[in-house]
């Protein structure tokens, strides 16, 4: 335990030791929430309030939309950007297979190399989150209707959709590790905006109300899903298999 | 015990290559074991094996008696590899901080200082390993191998890349990890020379296969016994020639003009060569026993594989 914490501690602070790639993540995650954001502005919002004050329901549907998208996109571009180059850089330059030969297991460096980039992104699409949280109340709703918020919505932000980014971590790093970093790159490319796209459709559609538990038990559903698929792979995280598929 | 690593019948396939065929060697406690082969002959496969990295198809592996596959026997090891693994963004006292904390060793401050300046690194140490040299890298490797005191180190070509003064620094390392900190070193290397100089034990891996294992003196004179130089007095007569040729057991090689050159057969000895030329009234100046090289043994095994 003690020495999983200390490659998790090392490698965040490698991570983010790679500034170029830091700065892009950053500034590509604000841009995109920020686009979004003024997206179902001018589109959504704006032409609701045109027509007089709405019910609730459809303000906590739009910040609904916005918080979860915001939170997926600083969570998938960590993933894409700084997952994919780290695991990379230390596959190629013998980091992982000199890890591999001290007495430290196999498990415990996949575990340690995800969470380390988890953490960040995590913290990153957290606090943005709550700042679209409080921004987008403050500007489009509090001076008509009050301060919005639900706390299935919440739940659904700030941890189920954690939740499913920590298992997609441990998956790709498991990919990544066993395999071609590049795959698990792949991976979220394709995964993150089929899902996320899928959910929104459903919460816009009515069929899933992004605002209730169903909408929370769905993406915890996801989770589990993702989690059951790595406990199935497990068996194959070998020092063997890692040092081969370098 | 004085077996440090003992390797029975270890026999490993990747995909469809057999890549070790049922090797057997043992070093031991305090050897410089060398480990030689031509690429793709094994060695890395065993060097993964050693470390536990692969596990062998079958076969037997102790190390200090005990399975490779335990973390408390991989304390006991300190190794490096082919890729030497430092991290470019830390610096040297970082990288050999995040080893000793790994091995447990939180407060490692006073051994780190004394490795890095038996490196000669210790000016260098709050550099980042990024602006480092190949030989400065391949030495900070070493001491990193070193930072939690192991018993017994693998190292994969550590000189590999490295200019000819780093290598004698490295070498001279190696002897002195041996000598002074009562280490045993597992050694594997493409240098014959290298090997020659510094290894007292060795082993040639060819094609998966262990085809020559011992001493390294005890098996000069099973590779035949070398060269035999004599440098006559006068130059050698015509009918002399004829008849030295004659005798297959002499094993004339060569003649440059009053100098000849034998390489006699198992049970020849240098006196029965100058004995010989004596009793056909040949003056000798000068007689001398060349040992076979490292060089010499490896390139007959491997021409006596190529023939079979």
């Amino acid at each position: 335990m003690r020495e999983t914490y200390l490659v998790i501690l090392n490698s965040i602070k490698n991570n983010l030791r790679l500034k170029i790639v830091l700065i892009v993540y950053i500034a590509v995650t604000i841009m995109c929430v920020l686009g979004i954001t003024i997206a179902l502005y001018f589109f959504l919002i704006a032409p609701e309030m045109k027509t007089g004050l709405p019910d609730k329901s459809k303000p906590e549907l739009y910040l609904g939309l916005i918080m979860y998208s915001t939170c997926f996109i600083s969570l998938g571009i960590n993933l894409n950007s700084l997952a994919f180059q780290s695991m990379t850089r230390e596959k190629s330059r013998g980091n992982i297979e000199s890890l591999l030969a001290t007495p430290l297991e196999a498990k415990s460096i996949w575990i340690a190399k995800s969470i380390a980039i988890f953490i960040p992104g995590l913290i990153l699409g957290e606090v943005l989150t709550l700042i679209t949280l409080i921004a987008v109340n403050y500007i489009y709703f509090v001076p008509e209707i009050g301060f919005i918020f639900n706390p299935w919505l919440a739940v659904s932000s700030f941890l189920a959709a954690p939740l499913i980014y920590l298992c997609l971590s441990l998956l790709i790093h498991f990919i990544g590790l066993t395999g071609k970093p590049a795959t698990g790159n792949i991976i979220v490319q394709i995964f993150l905006p089929v899902m996320i796209s899928l959910m929104i459709n459903l919460a816009v559609r009515n069929i899933l109300d992004i605002t209730s538990w169903s909408f929370t038990l769905a993406n915890l559903g996801i989770a589990v899903l993702i989690a059951i698929i790595v406990i199935f792979l497990l068996p194959r995280l070998t020092r063997e298999r890692i040092v081969l598929s370098r | 015990m004085n077996s440090v690593i003992s390797i029975e019948n270890i026999k490993k396939t990747l995909g469809n290559r057999e890549i070790l065929k049922g090797i057997s060697f043992t070093v031991e406690r305090g050897d410089i074991f060398g480990y030689l082969g031509p690429n793709g002959a094994g060695k890395t496969t065993t060097i993964r094996i050693l470390l536990g990295l692969f596990q062998a198809d079958s076969g037997k592996l102790d190390i200090l008696g005990q399975d490779i596959s335990l973390s408390e026997t991989r304390r006991k090891i300190g190794f490096v590899l082919d890729s030497d693994g430092l991290y470019e963004s830390m610096t040297a006292e970082e990288n050999m901080m995040y080893y000793s904390q790994i091995y447990g060793l939180p407060n490692a401050g006073e051994r780190i200082d004394k490795l890095l300046s038996m490196m000669d690194l210790e000016d260098r140490c709050k550099d980042k390993v990024g602006t480092y040299s190949r030989g400065m890298r391949q030495r900070l490797a070493l001491a990193r191998s070193l930072v939690h005191n192991p018993e017994v180190l693998i190292l994969d070509e550590p000189t590999a890349g490295v200019d000819p003064s780093g290598q004698i620094e490295i070498r001279q390392i190696m002897l002195d990890i041996v000598h002074k900190e009562n280490k045993t070193i597992f050694l594997s290397s493409h240098n014959l020379d290298e090997v020659q100089r510094i290894c007292n034990r060795i082993a040639l891996i060819d094609r998966g296969e262990i085809k020559l294992y011992g001493e390294l003196e005890n098996l000069r004179p099973k590779m035949g016994s070398g060269a035999v130089i004599i440098e006559t007095v006068q130059n050698i007569p015509d009918s002399l020639m004829t008849e030295l040729k004659s005798l297959p057991y002499l094993g004339l090689k060569e003649k440059k003009e009053r100098t000849l050159i034998f390489s006699p057969r198992e049970g020849t000895e240098i006196s029965d060569i100058i004995g010989f030329l004596s009793s056909r009234g040949v003056k000798i100046e000068e007689a001398v026993k060349k040992e076979a090289s490292l060089e010499e043994m490896y390139a007959a095994i491997l021409k006596e594989v190529e023939l079979s």
